[in-house]
C-alpha cells in the first residue's frame, strides 16, 4: 500500500466516517479503497459499545427525560461504532431533516428519529421520505397533528417540498396546499394528551412517554388532488412517489450529498441563484439517483468512487462540524470504552462549538462549512482538541505516544518526529508552513510529556479543523 | 403466584418522589428507602427517599457530594441487622451507612482492583451474621466484608465459566444463606455457598420464558423460588428453585397516590389523560423490542433495575426509567 493510497483512505474515513486511527487505517488499507467503500456502505457485524452498556451506566441516556440524554446515547455510538457511515448518514439527515427539542420536548422521540436515520439512511429516498412523514418527532416539529381533513396545516407540506426534497422554485403554493391535504390524518397516537404534556413540558407522573405514528382515516381528506401536474385521490404515499420522480429532487439531494461529503456549497437558500461548485459532479449523482431507483446507497457508492471525491483538491477543504469534530477527537483519545460521568461535560462541548445535537437553530438546520467557525467557536474547538490530545493519561493518546516513542525515537530528527506524530494521528497531513512550525516546536526532547505536547500542538492546527 | 398490588412513585427532581431510582429497601422500621441516581448526577436529584407502603413521605438524605454522608451515584441499598441503611456509590467506589433518619454512620471503600478495593459496586446484601457481600462489577468478582468494611473474602473473575462473571449487578442472600448473583453480562443467575463456592447457575440467553437477558437483580424466598428482574427483557420472572419458569410479569402500573395527587391539581393534563389509550397497539415500525415497547407504553416495566422481597412476601420492582416502584403480592400460598 503506497502512501498516496493511505492518504486517500484517510480522506475517505474523514468524510464517510469520523476520522481514523493509524491502526484502523492499516486495516482498511489492507482491504483496499473500493472494498473499504463497500464495507462502509454495507457493514457486516456492525458493533459499538452497545445499548446495554449505555442504558445500564448512563440512566438518562436510557430514560431520556431531556434531549441531552438522547444525544449522549448517539455520541457513545458515534465514538465506538465500527460502522461509521451509518451514523455519518444519520448526522447528514439530521442536518437536513432538522428536528429539535424546543418543540418536540421528548428526548426518546428524538432518539427514535435518529435511530430511523441510522437504520434506513441509505435506503431508497422514497422510503426515507415515507418514514420521515410517519416519524412522530417530525410530525410534532412541523405540526402535522394539526393538519386535519377539514382544516389543513401546511407546515409539513411546505418544508417537505422546500427543505426536504425539491427546493424552492420547483412547485407552486397550490402544490403545497394539495400536498398538505394528502397528509391529513397523519398524526401521533393520543394526540391531545401528548400535546398537553408537551406544552407543559410534563414528564409526570412516570417520565416521558414516547410518541407513535397514528393514521386516522376519518381525519383524512380523500378527495381529488392535483399535485405537480398529477391528479388523483392522493394520500401521502402517492405524493412522495411523485416527489421522488422529480429532477429537482434528484438535484437537491445530490447537492446536499456533495456539500456534506465532498466540498462546501453556499447555504441552501442561495442554491436557486448560485450554480453548484461542480455541476458535472451533481449530474453524475443525479444519474446514479435515477439509475438506481432513488437508492441512496448506490448514489453514495458513485460518490465515494468518483474522481471528484478522490481529488486532492477537496481534501482538508471542509470544516468539520462540531459533533463530527468532537466525535473524531474522542474516537482517537479512546476515553470512553464504557459510559462515564465525564461524558456529560465532553458532550456539552459541542454546544459551545455551535452545534447541540437535536437542537438545530431552525427548520433549516445548521449552516455548515465556514459558518461553523467564529472567534468563539474556534477557541472552543482548539482548546478542546489540545486538551484531549495533551492528556497522556487517555488510553488512545498513551498508545500513540507508546508507538511514537518506540524503537529509534530518541535518535529521530525533529522532522521525523513530527512526521511520526502526524502519521499516528491518522495519516494526518498539514501544509509545509504548519509542518515547519511543528518541527521548530519538536526540538530534541523525546520524553513522553514532550511528545504529548507535540500531539497537542498538532491538534491545534488549522488543518485539524478540517476534514 | 403473584398479583399486582400497587405503584408508589412519581418523577421528581427533589423531595417526595424519585428520579432514576436504583433500588428499594423494605426496612424493619416499616419504611421504604429508595436511592436515586438523578438524570445527570444532579445537585437536587441525587438522594435517598424515605416513605412507607401508604405512600407517606418522610424526607430524603444522602445528597450530592463527595463528603461523609453524601452520594454521587447511588446504585443500591441494603439494611444491616443493626438497622442501618447501607448505600453503595459506584462513582465514589464506596459504601456509606446511615441510620433510619438518614444520619451519617460510617463509610468505607477505596477505588482499585486489589483485595478489598472496589470498582463500581452496584449490588450489596447482608447475610445473617451481618457481613456484607458487594458485587464488585468492574473487577468481575464478589467481595465479602464485615459491616464495618473489614475485608473477609473474594471470589470470581472475568469470564463465562462457572463462578466467573461479566459485570455482575444485583445480589441477594437467600434464607438458607446461599448467595445469588445477577451475572448481567452472562445472562444468568449464579448461586454460591456462603463461602463463595459455586453451587448452580440458572437461565440462559433469550427472550423465552425461563431465559434471561441481562438480569439486574434477584430475590429468593423461603422455598428457593427466585424473583429475577430480567432487565434486558423489561420483565420480572419468577423461577422455581431449579430455574424453571413459574410466572412472567411485564408490568401493570397504575397511578400511585402521589401521581393521583398530581392529577388532582393539574386538571387539564388529567382530562387529556382520561381520553388517551395508554396501552396502544404500536405500529410495526417499533418491532418487538421490549425496551422500545416500554418507552411507548407507560404501564409496562421500563428498566427494572432491582427486585426485592419483604418479610410478607411482597415483591418490589424498582423501575429506573419510570421513576416508580411496582409492588406485587402473593395471590396464592406457596
Amino acid at each position: 500500500m503506497t502512501q498516496p493510497d493511505i492518504a486517500l483512505i484517510a480522506h475517505l474515513m474523514r468524510r464517510a466516517g469520523f476520522g481514523v486511527t493509524r491502526q484502523e487505517l492499516d486495516a482498511y488499507a489492507a482491504r483496499g479503497y473500493e472494498a473499504t467503500v463497500e464495507d462502509l456502505l454495507d457493514p457486516k457485524d456492525a458493533e459499538w459499545l452497545g445499548d446495554d452498556m449505555v442504558r445500564r451506566f448512563d440512566l438518562e441516556a436510557s430514560g431520556m427525560i431531556n434531549a441531552p440524554g438522547s444525544s449522549r446515547n448517539w455520541v457513545y455510538r458515534m465514538i465506538t461504532t465500527n460502522a461509521p457511515l451509518l451514523d455519518k448518514m444519520a448526522l447528514f439527515w439530521h442536518g437536513i431533516f432538522a428536528t429539535g427539542v424546543p418543540k418536540v420536548i421528548n428526548g426518546r422521540v428524538l432518539y427514535d428519529q435518529i435511530n430511523t436515520f441510522r437504520r434506513h439512511g441509505m435506503d431508497g429516498f422514497d422510503s426515507i421520505l415515507l418514514r420521515l412523514a410517519k416519524d412522530p418527532a417530525m410530525i410534532v416539529w412541523l405540526d402535522n397533528q394539526e393538519n386535519h381533513g377539514d382544516a389543513i396545516n401546511e407546515n409539513w407540506a411546505r418544508e417537505l417540498l422546500e427543505l426536504f426534497s425539491m427546493g424552492v422554485g420547483n412547485y407552486t403554493e397550490d402544490d403545497i396546499k394539495e400536498c398538505a391535504r394528502a397528509f391529513t390524518g397523519w398524526t401521533i397516537g393520543n394526540t391531545e394528551y401528548m400535546m398537553v404534556r408537551s406544552m407543559r413540558d410534563s414528564d409526570w407522573p412516570y417520565g416521558r412517554i414516547a410518541y407513535h405514528f397514528d393514521y386516522r382515516p376519518d381525519d383524512h381528506d380523500d378527495g381529488e388532488k392535483t399535485f405537480l401536474g398529477h391528479t388523483g385521490n392522493f394520500n401521502g404515499e402517492d405524493i412522495i412517489a411523485i416527489i421522488c420522480q422529480q429532477d429537482s429532487t434528484a438535484r437537491f439531494i445530490s447537492r446536499h450529498l456533495y456539500h456534506f461529503f465532498v466540498a462546501d456549497e453556499p447555504p441552501v437558500p442561495a442554491w436557486p441563484y448560485t450554480p453548484p461548485r461542480d455541476p458535472e459532479a451533481i449530474n453524475t449523482l443525479v444519474r446514479a439517483y435515477f439509475d438506481s431507483g432513488y437508492d441512496m446507497k448506490s448514489v453514495l457508492r458513485t460518490l465515494f468512487n468518483s474522481d471528484f471525491f478522490k481529488s486532492e483538491d477537496v481534501r482538508y477543504g471542509k470544516v468539520k462540524g462540531p459533533a463530527e469534530f468532537l466525535v473524531g477527537v474522542l474516537r482517537m483519545t479512546g476515553e470512553f470504552d464504557m459510559p462515564r460521568r465525564d461524558m456529560i461535560p465532553r458532550y456539552r462541548q459541542t454546544v459551545w462549538m455551535g452545534q447541540e445535537l437535536s437542537n438545530p437553530p431552525s427548520v433549516e438546520g445548521w449552516h455548515e462549512g465556514a459558518e461553523w467557525i467564529d472567534t468563539g467557536t474556534l477557541v472552543e474547538r482548539i482548546n478542546f482538541a489540545s486538551e484531549q490530545f495533551g492528556d497522556a493519561g487517555k488510553p488512545g493518546v498513551s498508545a500513540m505516544i507508546d508507538r511514537i516513542c518506540s524503537g529509534d525515537a530518541v535518535r529521530l530528527s525533529p522532522e521525523n518526529l513530527v512526521d511520526r506524530c502526524l502519521d499516528e494521528m491518522g495519516a494526518f497531513s498539514v501544509s509545509d508552513k504548519t509542518r515547519d512550525t511543528l518541527v521548530r516546536f519538536a526540538g530534541y526532547d523525546r520524553s513522553r510529556e514532550s511528545v504529548a505536547h507535540l500531539l497537542r500542538l498538532s491538534a491545534s492546527t488549522q488543518e485539524f479543523q478540517m476534514a | 403466584m403473584l398479583e399486582y398490588w400497587q405503584t408508589i412513585g412519581i418523577v421528581a427532581m427533589e423531595g417526595r418522589g424519585f428520579e432514576y431510582p436504583t433500588d428499594t429497601v423494605a426496612a424493619q422500621n416499616g419504611r421504604l428507602y429508595v436511592p436515586n441516581r438523578s438524570r445527570d448526577f444532579g445537585e437536587r436529584g441525587v438522594r435517598v427517599t424515605i416513605f412507607d407502603l401508604d405512600s407517606e413521605y418522610y424526607g430524603t438524605f444522602g445528597h450530592l457530594g463527595e463528603g461523609d454522608g453524601q452520594l454521587i451515584s447511588p446504585t443500591c441499598a441494603a439494611e444491616s441487622g443493626q438497622g442501618h441503611i447501607y448505600v453503595a456509590d459506584d462513582y465514589m467506589h464506596r459504601i456509606t451507612a446511615f441510620d433510619y433518619d438518614g444520619g451519617f454512620v460510617a463509610c468505607w471503600g477505596t477505588h482499585g482492583a486489589g483485595e478489598g478495593e472496589l470498582n463500581g459496586p452496584p449490588g450489596i446484601a447482608f447475610d445473617s451474621r451481618d457481613n456484607i457481600y458487594v458485587a464488585d462489577t468492574h473487577n468481575s468478582r464478589v467481595q465479602k466484608f464485615t459491616s464495618s468494611g473489614a475485608f473477609l473474602n473474594t471470589f470470581g473473575s472475568q469470564g463465562s465459566s462457572e463462578g466467573q462473571f461479566r459485570l455482575p449487578w444485583g445480589l441477594t442472600v437467600a434464607p438458607n444463606g446461599d448467595l445469588y448473583v445477577a451475572d448481567w453480562g452472562n445472562d444468568r443467575i449464579q448461586r454460591f455457598s456462603p463461602e463463595g463456592d459455586f453451587v448452580a447457575a440458572y437461565g440462559e440467553s433469550g427472550r423465552e420464558d425461563g431465559q434471561l437477558r441481562r438480569p439486574s437483580g434477584v430475590a429468593v424466598d423461603e422455598t428457593g423460588r427466585m424473583y429475577v428482574s430480567d432487565w434486558g427483557n423489561e420483565r420480572v420472572q419468577v423461577l422455581d428453585a431449579d430455574g424453571a419458569p413459574i410466572q412472567v410479569l411485564r408490568g401493570e402500573a397504575t397511578l400511585s397516590k402521589w401521581a393521583a395527587g398530581f392529577m388532582e391539581t393539574n386538571r387539564e393534563e388529567a382530562a387529556a389523560r382520561a381520553t388517551a389509550n395508554l396501552k396502544p397497539d404500536l405500529p410495526d415500525v417499533y418491532g418487538d423490542d421490549p425496551h422500545t415497547q416500554s418507552a411507548h407504553v407507560e404501564s409496562l416495566f421500563w428498566a427494572p433495575v432491582s427486585v426485592k422481597l419483604d418479610d410478607a412476601g411482597r415483591v418490589y420492582v424498582t423501575e429506573a426509567n419510570r421513576h416508580r416502584i411496582q409492588i406485587y403480592r402473593r395471590k396464592s400460598p406457596i
